[in-house]
């Protein structure tokens, strides 16, 4: 069509005038796509940015009641509040490695477990309906202190796990520098067991992307089960595998129940240590926690383009 | 699994046939692995298993909070208390000003899951469907939003809240709810992002044709359409709203408002002054035994409980159909 009327002066005109209208357009849809987004806008400068700022200004400072009594003191201190974290604080970093220890080991184990657990419930079988409704639950409760109250009572631990001792079994069996973690994970199977279930759903919404003609074919070429799950469903499930490991550090490391909020929250109201460190704090967290995701997103992505 | 295959099949039977071999064969380990008895079994017991650990906690919560003294000393009173103590509930009621409680955090969980619900719906379709100039670098936002910790921002929004004058009102969880902000908010923006981009473009296009303007092709055709994701977001938003601790901790400091996740904490001392005042003596301590605690706590989880089990069947579908990811 353009071929045809090339070069004559009328369509120039109408070429350009296109232009212009296709600009203002396209000027007008991104009005609307920003009035669209303008209350998450309110919101994230409100309740993020200016939150995210002012305590970034607050780790710098040391905060004092003034002295008449009403209002803040805001002494600039530098680097100080984060020195103190790692130098002085003698809670802080070893709460800090403990906890990261204790979590790198837990997050793949309940990525796995939701992953073993999402294949099972897709399987078609009678009352998958009921099984799936129970498997949820924990989605409603995990959050709760209810829980935590029942857990401090020993409901929710693995019934063999003291009836055969496994804690002695696993130091019997694997060396000392193996068995402590593991020891450690199988203290928190807890948490493995009840903060997967947004992780199982994800996981089961990832197998429906996967269309039933892809196995139907492969059948047909005699493909066996197991192949068919590594040469098909494995593959496609890989970023969800990913979003699933974020998910899950995310989920452990903002839980109300974790020991390093709680030293957080110690801090806040220490007069001794105050907003100003507690902020620090925060921030270090805040830190280490994005260098892990930023870490997980860009092996998903070095993946993803092999693959491609 | 081979090794049960070969003591099932082989030694068990040994005078059969290839024929009938291969057909127990094929029934115990299916055509396709997983419509064998074999499997099936053992996905059974798994799920039977885990199962059990799920639900134990909530069992034993209904049965020792029926229990009197003498049933929860008595070891061979197990799960089924030999009289029902109905009185462990009215404690419990009490102790936790239970009314008042769930007026309260029902008002606030229900308002904030329905502010979240539809400030996210709007959020994730425009990031999904609209065009929106550097709207990458804007969901990145949205992600760092999602994994920056409550904690980190704790002071200054406390600081906020309590110059706003919100301290010991829903308005902390009622207002950022508002603004697709609040208890995973990003959480729910992304949700909605990925349904609505798996929805046929044809259907905003029909109704532009149709001289619909964007807010209503959006109001009147696709929001509709997104009620198995609203759903999903409903219930979560209500649910987290009803078990926040850190939060509620961090912003009801009286019992003006109160939040139910809270009020466990209070039971003991809240029946210690009941006591006091019931039988004047001077130092009033009520006996506050497990069963009682289990009540309070089942009726904690309730509302919630009942929630879930009206709405868990289109839960689960609705996750089937959401298309969570894609």
């Amino acid at each position: 069509m353009s071929g045809l009327n090339e070069g004559t002066p009328t369509n120039k005109m109408s070429l350009k005038e296109h232009a212009r209208q296709k600009r203002a357009q396209s000027a007008r849809s991104a009005l609307t796509g920003y009035m669209f987004l303008l209350p998450w806008f309110i919101g994230v400068l409100c309740f993020m940015a200016y939150p995210m700022i002012y305590s970034l200004y607050l780790s710098f400072h040391k905060l004092e009641v003034s002295p008449d009594g009403n209002g803040l003191l805001y002494t600039f201190v530098g680097w100080d509040n984060f020195k103190y974290a790692f130098l002085r604080d003698n809670v802080f970093p070893i709460e800090m490695f403990n906890f990261w220890r204790e979590t790198i080991l837990i997050i793949p184990v309940t990525v796995l477990f939701a992953l073993i657990v999402a294949i099972l419930l897709n399987q078609k079988f009678r009352g998958r309906m009921i099984f799936r409704a129970i498997f949820f639950l924990p989605v409603i409760f995990a959050t709760g202190k209810v829980l935590m109250e029942l857990f401090a009572q020993g409901q929710g631990d693995l019934p063999f796990a003291e009836q055969y001792d496994l804690t002695k079994i696993i130091y019997d069996t694997f060396p000392p520098a193996l068995a402590e973690p593991m020891v450690g994970v199988l203290n928190k199977i807890i948490l493995v067991l009840w903060y997967s279930g947004v992780q199982v759903i994800i996981f089961l919404a990832a197998f429906k992307t996967i269309s039933p003609s892809t196995y139907e074919a492969a059948q047909i070429d005699g493909v066996t089960p197991w192949e068919s799950f590594w040469k098909i469903t494995f593959p496609a499930i890989v970023p969800f595998i990913f979003l699933n490991l974020i998910y899950t550090l995310v989920d452990l490391s903002t839980y109300s129940f974790n020991p390093i909020v709680n030293h957080i929250l110690s801090n806040m109201i220490n007069l001794k240590t105050g907003y100003g460190y507690a902020s620090a704090l925060g921030w270090i967290y805040f830190v280490i926690i994005f260098l892990l995701v930023a870490l997980l997103a860009r092996v998903s992505a070095s993946l993803n383009q092999r693959k491609g | 699994m081979a090794k049960l295959i070969l003591k099932k099949a082989i030694p068990g039977k040994p005078g059969i046939s290839g024929a009938s071999l291969d057909r127990i064969k094929r029934l115990l380990l299916g055509q396709r692995l997983n419509d064998g008895l074999i499997f099936k079994i053992f996905t059974y017991i798994m799920l039977v298993s885990i199962s059990v650990l799920y639900l134990s906690p909530l069992f034993y919560m209904l049965s020792t909070s029926f229990k009197d003294i003498s049933d929860l000393i008595d070891p061979a009173v197990h799960w089924i208390p030999r009289v029902l103590k109905v009185e462990n509930y009215t404690d419990a009621i009490k102790g936790l000003y239970y009314f008042k409680a769930l007026g309260h955090t029902l008002f606030m969980s229900v308002s904030a899951a329905v502010l979240q619900m539809f400030s996210c719906a709007l959020t994730g379709y425009a990031f999904a469907r609209l065009h929106i100039p550097y709207k990458n670098v804007l969901f990145v936002i949205v992600l760092l939003t999602f994994i920056i910790p409550t904690q980190t921002m704790a002071i200054p929004l406390f600081v906020l809240f309590s110059n706003l004058g919100w301290l010991n009102s829903p308005l902390p969880f009622i207002v950022p709810a508002l603004f697709a902000q609040g208890i995973k908010g990003a959480l729910f923006i992304i949700i909605f992002r990925q349904f609505f981009s798996t929805l046929p473009k044809e259907m905003e296009e029909s109704a532009r044709m149709d001289g619909a303007g964007a807010l209503r092709t959006y109001w009147k055709i696709m929001l509709p359409l997104a009620k198995p994701a609203m759903l999903i977001v409903f219930l979560f938003s209500f649910v987290w709203h009803w078990n926040t601790y850190f939060e509620a901790a961090l912003y009801l400091k009286n019992e003006t408002f109160l939040a139910m996740s809270m009020q466990m904490d209070f039971m003991q001392g809240r029946l210690n002054d009941l006591t006091v005042s019931k039988d004047a003596l001077v130092a009033g301590q009520f006996d506050m035994n497990e069963p009682i605690k289990m009540a309070g706590a089942l009726l904690i989880v309730l509302p919630p409980l009942v929630l879930y089990m009206f709405a868990q069947r289109y839960f689960v579908e609705g996750i089937e159909r959401t298309g969570l990811v894609e």
